[in-house]
């Protein structure tokens, strides 16, 4: 109980960050590892047009896990993050490019949908899991309801910004991959907002007594999922060339994987914006890899797997040593 | 809300009159008086289920009366932020483990930190505002909060509690509980302090002489009712314990012998190595067919010892028979709510019920309808958990308990909260299978049920502070002992 305060310096780096940080380098030297070995085999993907090639089918991936993230840093879990990019396609392929206004209103209206999925987790104490699994069937049946079949066709500027040249050699991928990471960052890190997040995940008794409303608090950061997904969404039209309620259904759990391979924890409090930056990308590189490799890419989802696994158990070996 | 501009100096900052406020069947407040004013330092004591903590959520806005009228600095209903100035240092902190001290700071005083660039604001206020607390602390603001000590993480919720602009009303709540001597005395130092810029500042804590050392006035609840305020100058423990409902003996009471139980004939069944609180080692020990009770103040051990008996085979505690637990109700962690109330009450009895791993329904059912007889079960065997009343759920959990065939029956709390009746069913219940042979340890925050075990140890910070046996075991000596401070841990 009465423990003398070892002397700390003030500068050093704390070990908490350490430790949150941890699981998103080993995620990154993953990343890198897996680059070379795609690079070692293949080594035109070193250019702009090969990274744009291997990354392309990734960027929506990296969007639709950063609402992941944030959803995961309350504590909730999305379930409906997959279908929900679906719809968002099939709105931006077939009202987007005839009528912008009612487009957009759409995706603002689908935001709201989100918005009020938070309340009704609320409020009504559904578990997030509950709630947004039943969300997904309604995206689902929207989303059919707006496209029957695959096809439409994305507004111009949207493919134009996919077939942007940037300067400097640098793939629109990856500028669209860090823009949509640093937001993400920064609302979660740097802005009060993010703290209340983070806060309602740890601890809601700190965010009620320092009168934060754990209700707006919650609808905000379905809000901004919301949000996040409907990008995601524009993103992946704009890859595919249309809409497809069913492009994406695999985003849901793939998410979550990135996640936690980024340093996240289903029990909130945590935002891991880089890490799930580099969780993505690597699940994403899986393909490559597998493709390179001439393996058949139905074994994907098993290497997946295999890796989340892998790098779960490896975590906790580290963590248990380092503490 | 009503705002009056008069600072009269003769009116006092909080004026608490005929506040009433029940929860359920408890009625945790009833008509309590209270003022206190601008610049004064007013200790609060009090026993379990005395009102004090819900008088201090009262103050700090998170709780709305039932009846009666609160008025801090003119301001009779607390607005999104509770009252203006008042603020407050929780037992069980209200930090985010998972952020940083800094953004713990924004949380709290994002009213007193820019809109923008908040960051440093807050990591400097925080490191002054220790600094000036606790001059020896050594928490970086970037440090997150689940790295620290338990020590550390109070000093930052005392910290955070001062971080505002317009500080009237200081509450705090056990603040010492986890400090060490040094960091106590700074912390008086700076309540000190506070008070002489005109500062009000509640104390809360059961630690006598520190609320005598350091308030001015030292208010007495029971019953959820201030009975007594006293001079700080010119009252003792002893004159608190009093009134508090505690027996004048203090030194009869510490002198009681801790000895073995009466009875030797039948076996020990249960032995946890113990220290008293004087530091001597001792033994809380259970015998086959006996009801121990463990009694003093919430949270200063008890619960630990059940967790303890219930781990059985760790350390050097030793128990001989299979046990159950019976959980209380603020845990809620006991009903299984999608069950019905028949499998809710066989469920720890059903490997002892089966032949060969095949549940047996014949023989499941007559005990149910033997225990849903006994207890009498409202709703019968066939109503869902979550249809009954909280009374009726608590039977049921103690019933699972005690229709298992343990030998050891662990009560950690089960009643709080429980009306009467049941009550009077359940401690029939209790002495019926104590007279079958079973050892039953009982937990208890009311003092007064634990008339109903054999042999009572008071514990008191983590250790024993005394024992007590049959017509000994009254609320009075029970809360004398709760308060007994072995000489080394005073302040």
């Amino acid at each position: 109980m009465i423990s003398m305060n070892p002397i700390r310096s003030r500068n050093a780096v704390p070990r908490g960050l350490v430790r949150r940080v941890f699981p998103g380098a080993i995620t990154l030297v993953a990343m890198i590892v897996i680059l070379i070995v795609c690079g070692t085999i293949q080594p035109r993907i070193w250019s702009q047009t090969g990274i744009t090639l291997i990354l392309s089918p990734i960027v929506a991936m990296v969007i639709a896990s950063q609402a992941q993230m944030v959803m995961m840093s309350i504590g909730d879990i999305d379930l409906s993050i997959g279908f929900f990019v679906g719809m968002v396609t099939t709105i931006v392929a077939t009202i987007l490019p005839d009528t912008p206004t009612l487009g957009f209103l759409a995706l603002g209206a689908s935001v709201l949908g989100y918005t009020l999925m938070g309340a009704l987790v609320q409020l009504r104490e559904v578990p997030s899991l509950i709630a947004t699994l039943g969300g997904s069937f309604i995206w689902l049946g929207l989303g059919l309801f707006a496209l029957p079949v695959p096809g439409g066709s994305v507004p111009d500027w949207l493919s134009s910004y996919a077939f942007w040249t940037p300067p400097l050699s640098i793939p629109v991928s990856v500028i669209t991959m860090l823009t949509a990471t640093v937001i993400t960052w920064f609302v979660m890190q740097r802005t009060g907002l993010g703290a209340r997040f983070r806060s309602l995940g740890s601890n809601p008794y700190a965010l009620i007594r320092s009168g934060g409303s754990v209700l707006r608090t919650r609808m905000l950061t379905y809000a901004i999922v919301g949000i996040l997904g409907v990008l995601s969404g524009i993103t992946l039209s704009a890859e595919i060339g249309g809409g497809d309620v069913n492009a994406a259904p695999g985003y849901t759990l793939s998410s979550i994987a990135a996640v936690i391979l980024g340093g996240g924890v289903f029990t909130g409090g945590r935002a891991v914006a880089w890490g799930t930056l580099f969780g993505a990308v690597t699940l994403g590189l899986l393909t490559v890899l597998l493709t390179l490799l001439n393996l058949s890419s139905n074994l994907q989802p098993a290497v997946q797997g295999a890796i989340v696994i892998a790098v779960l158990a490896g975590r906790l070996v580290v963590e248990r040593v380092v503490k | 809300m009503t705002i009056k501009t008069s600072n009269a100096s003769d009116r006092p900052l909080v004026q608490v009159s005929q506040a009433v406020k029940t929860y359920g069947h408890t009625r945790a407040l009833s008509g309590v008086e209270l003022q206190v004013n601008a610049g004064e330092v007013l200790g609060l004591v009090g026993h379990n289920g005395a009102g004090k903590s819900t008088l201090m959520r009262l103050l700090s806005g998170l709780e709305r009366l039932d009846n009666g009228t609160v008025d801090i600095g003119g301001m009779t209903t607390p607005g999104a932020f509770g009252f203006s100035g008042v603020r407050m240092a929780y037992q069980e902190s209200s930090l985010a483990p998972e952020l940083t001290v800094r953004d713990n700071i924004y949380l709290s005083s994002a009213r007193w930190l820019p809109r923008w660039c908040w960051h440093k604001a807050a990591a400097e206020s925080v490191v002054s505002r220790l600094g000036e607390i606790f001059p020896d602390h050594g928490i970086g603001p970037n440090e997150y909060v689940d790295d620290l000590p338990i020590a550390d993480r109070q000093r930052v919720e005392i910290a955070r509690a001062t971080i505002t602009d317009d500080l009237k009303l200081l509450i705090l709540d056990e603040p010492t509980e986890s400090l060490s001597g040094s960091a106590v005395d700074h912390l008086y130092n700076y309540v000190r302090k506070l008070k002489a810029t005109g500062v009000a500042v509640i104390l809360v804590s059961h630690r006598m002489r520190e609320i005598l050392s350091v308030s001015d006035r030292v208010a007495v609840m029971k019953d959820g009712a201030v009975v007594s305020i006293h001079r700080a100058g010119e009252v003792s423990e002893r004159d608190l314990l009093l009134a508090m409902g505690g027996e004048v003996l203090v030194t009869e009471a510490n002198a009681t012998p801790f000895g073995p139980a009466i009875d030797g004939g039948r076996s020990v069944v249960v032995r946890v190595p113990m220290t008293t609180v004087s530091g001597e080692a001792t033994e809380i020990t259970a015998r086959e067919g006996e009801v121990i009770g463990l009694a003093g103040i919430v949270g200063q051990g008890q619960e630990e010892v059940l967790d303890r008996i219930w781990h059985g085979k760790r350390g050097d505690i030793k128990v001989d028979a299979t046990r159950a637990y019976v959980p209380g109700d603020r845990q809620r962690s006991g009903i299984l709510p999608l069950w019905n109330v028949d499998r809710n009450l066989t469920i720890s009895a059903l490997s002892s019920l089966s032949r060969h791993g095949i549940r047996q329904f014949d023989a499941e059912e007559l005990l149910v309808d033997k225990w849903v007889k006994k207890l009498n079960i409202r709703g019968g065997s066939r109503a869902t958990i979550t249809g009954l009343s909280g009374g009726n759920q608590q039977k049921v959990i103690a019933a699972r308990a005690f229709a298992s065939n343990a030998r050891t029956i662990l009560l950690d709390d089960p009643f709080r909260g429980v009306d009467v009746h049941t009550k009077a069913e359940l401690y029939q219940l209790i002495r019926e299978e104590a007279a079958k042979g079973r050892t039953i340890v009982w937990f208890s925050s009311e003092n007064s049920e634990m008339q109903h075990c054999d042999r009572v140890y008071v514990l008191r910070a983590g250790r024993v502070a005394g024992v007590l046996h049959g017509t000994e075991i009254t609320d009075n000596r029970i809360i004398t002992m709760s308060f007994a401070e072995s000489e080394t841990n005073a302040a």
